[in-house]
């Protein structure tokens, strides 16, 4: 019977140092591997992408604001 | 008149059971459960069927064939029988108990024995072969929900693994507590039994059923209804627990934008995650593995269709096949007993210390942190239970502060118990398998 309960215990000990053990080396991988992507690969080309965009997408919202502008006036009338 | 007799006699209602008549009521009561209260309804449902239909008298179909020709009892197949098992008694208690304790080879006698009188397998006890028994549906489900998972959250702030780890010595107390009423005398308990049983603290079916198919198959009928419905209940145990390990104050702090994760990092992750198993702990191989791959799947962005039809089509028609084989072992025989009574209540101080644990080392790392970090009502998440015990917490949270959105950080501890529970057994099946 004891060695039911011994059993149960050691178990607990190694199972949940394991546990623990595994995890915290892929805390460790995870972060590593983290930093090295985004030191070698990093996202490709998303901010020119951005930059470009924003421009032209801010010239459109001015159209589009000087068209809503004029229905709405023309609509008050 | 002899022919309306023996009508009579072939017919349900001769030959039923009061323990079928129990476990039919059992049927309906997770049919009922599932339909009107909504409680995991993809699986109870097929569950509750297949025990309503492994519990129809006569038709033995989650029996194999050797239990069918022993439940009809002719004298030469049970003579036929016996000498294939190499036994002297005809006695088809005995029969079936070598039967069960018999090796492939002598098995497969049996079988061919049975085969030759005319019997054949149940339908749930082929399915229960095919789907359980060989490991394949808790595999391919595995496969499914890591095509479903996103690991964002959890690349965006790795530490959130601790709370995965964490939650899961809810799996490792209940595994002691199990052997300790064994010890007492008051349940019946081997530490594979305990091990099973201790597996439905991680929150996670497939993975009990995994387990408790390795492990301890007499007890998978019972061990996989606590653990979906735990699960289910999910809602109703962790708030409780959660609102009494923390203070309000805690309870409101709110957590900042988790950063932005790229697409690599995304494709990396599981990839590293299976060189780590490889390396350390291939029993648990099969489950990450297959984990691994459906992510991987996701993530790469290539193989869309296959991806979709992982977390789609397949793993619903395995979801079919996976319920009726539990139900399969919903049979009067092997579920009503008190050691089933024991396994719905350990399964549930499995969910309770698994909670309080994952609440509990949320708090440490926030202590850790300045105290200003980590809210510990996502520690609960670590319980695997995915998505739902990241929307408890999320949902605790808004009761505690209205601005306070935790939903995206909880699915980091969330995803990390489903690694975290995956591991615990490995470790299980690798030191009492």
């Amino acid at each position: 019977m004891n060695s039911l309960i011994s059993e149960g215990l050691n178990l607990m000990v190694y199972g949940m140092g394991f546990v623990f053990v595994f995890l915290t080396l892929l805390v460790i991988v995870t972060t590593l591997m983290s930093k090295l992507v985004n030191k070698f690969l990093p996202e490709p080309i998303v901010e020119p992408k951005a930059k470009a965009s924003a421009p032209q997408a801010a010239g459109n919202n001015d159209e589009l604001l000087a068209v809503l502008t004029a229905a709405v006036h023309k609509y008050r009338k | 008149m002899e022919k309306i007799l023996q009508l009579w006699e072939a017919s349900g209602i001769y030959n039923i059971s009061a323990g079928q008549v129990t476990m039919i009521a059992v049927g309906l009561l997770l049919l009922f459960l599932a339909i009107r209260k909504n409680f995991e309804p993809l699986l109870l449902v097929p569950i509750g069927f297949g025990g309503i239909m492994a519990n129809i008298p006569e038709a033995g179909l989650a029996f194999s064939a050797v239990e069918n020709a022993v439940h009809f009892a002719k004298p030469e197949v049970l003579q036929g029988l016996a000498a294939s098992l190499n036994i002297t008694s005809v006695d088809p208690h005995e029969i079936l108990h070598a039967y069960h304790g018999s090796n492939p080879s002598t098995h497969h006698a049996a079988t061919m024995v049975a085969a030759d009188a005319g019997y054949s397998n149940g339908m749930l006890y082929n399915f229960y072969s095919v789907a359980i028994a060989s490991g394949v549906a808790p595999l391919l489900i595995f496969m499914g929900v890591g095509a479903m998972t996103d690991f964002g959250p959890l690349l965006a702030n790795p530490k959130t693994l601790f709370l995965g780890a964490a939650a899961q010595f809810g799996i490792f107390a209940t595994v002691l507590g199990a052997v300790g009423l064994s010890a007492m005398g008051i349940m019946d308990f081997t530490v594979q039994d305990a091990a099973a049983i201790g597996i439905i603290g991680g929150a996670d079916g497939p993975t009990a059923i995994y387990v408790a198919s390795m492990l301890a198959p007499q007890l998978l009928g019972a061990i996989a209804v606590a653990a979906y419905s735990y699960m289910a209940l999910v809602p109703m145990i962790q708030p409780p627990i959660m609102r009494a390990l923390t203070t309000e104050s805690e309870r409101k702090i709110a957590m900042h934008q988790l950063r932005h994760v790229s697409k690599t990092e995304k494709i990396m992750f599981p990839i590293a995650l299976l060189i780590l198993v490889a390396l350390l702990l291939p029993d648990a191989a099969p489950l990450l593995g297959m984990f691994c791959f459906g992510n991987l799947m996701r993530e790469c962005g290539v193989v869309d269709r296959l991806s979709d039809t992982a977390q789609n089509a397949l793993i619903n028609i395995v979801t079919i096949f996976l319920g009726l084989s539990v139900g399969s072992k919903l049979s009067a025989d092997k579920f009503l007993d008190l050691n089933t009574l024991g396994i719905l209540l350990l399964g549930i101080v499995a969910f309770g210390i698994g909670t309080a644990a994952g609440v509990l080392m949320a708090k440490l790392m926030n202590k850790l942190e300045g105290g200003n970090a980590i809210n510990p009502l996502i520690g609960s998440a670590g319980v695997s239970a995915v998505p739902m015990a990241a929307r408890v917490s999320n949902k605790i949270g808004l009761e505690a502060n209205p601005q306070n959105f935790l939903l995206m950080h909880a699915m980091g501890p969330n995803v990390a118990g489903v690694i975290g529970s995956a591991v615990a057994a490995g470790v299980m099946i690798k030191f009492v398998g």
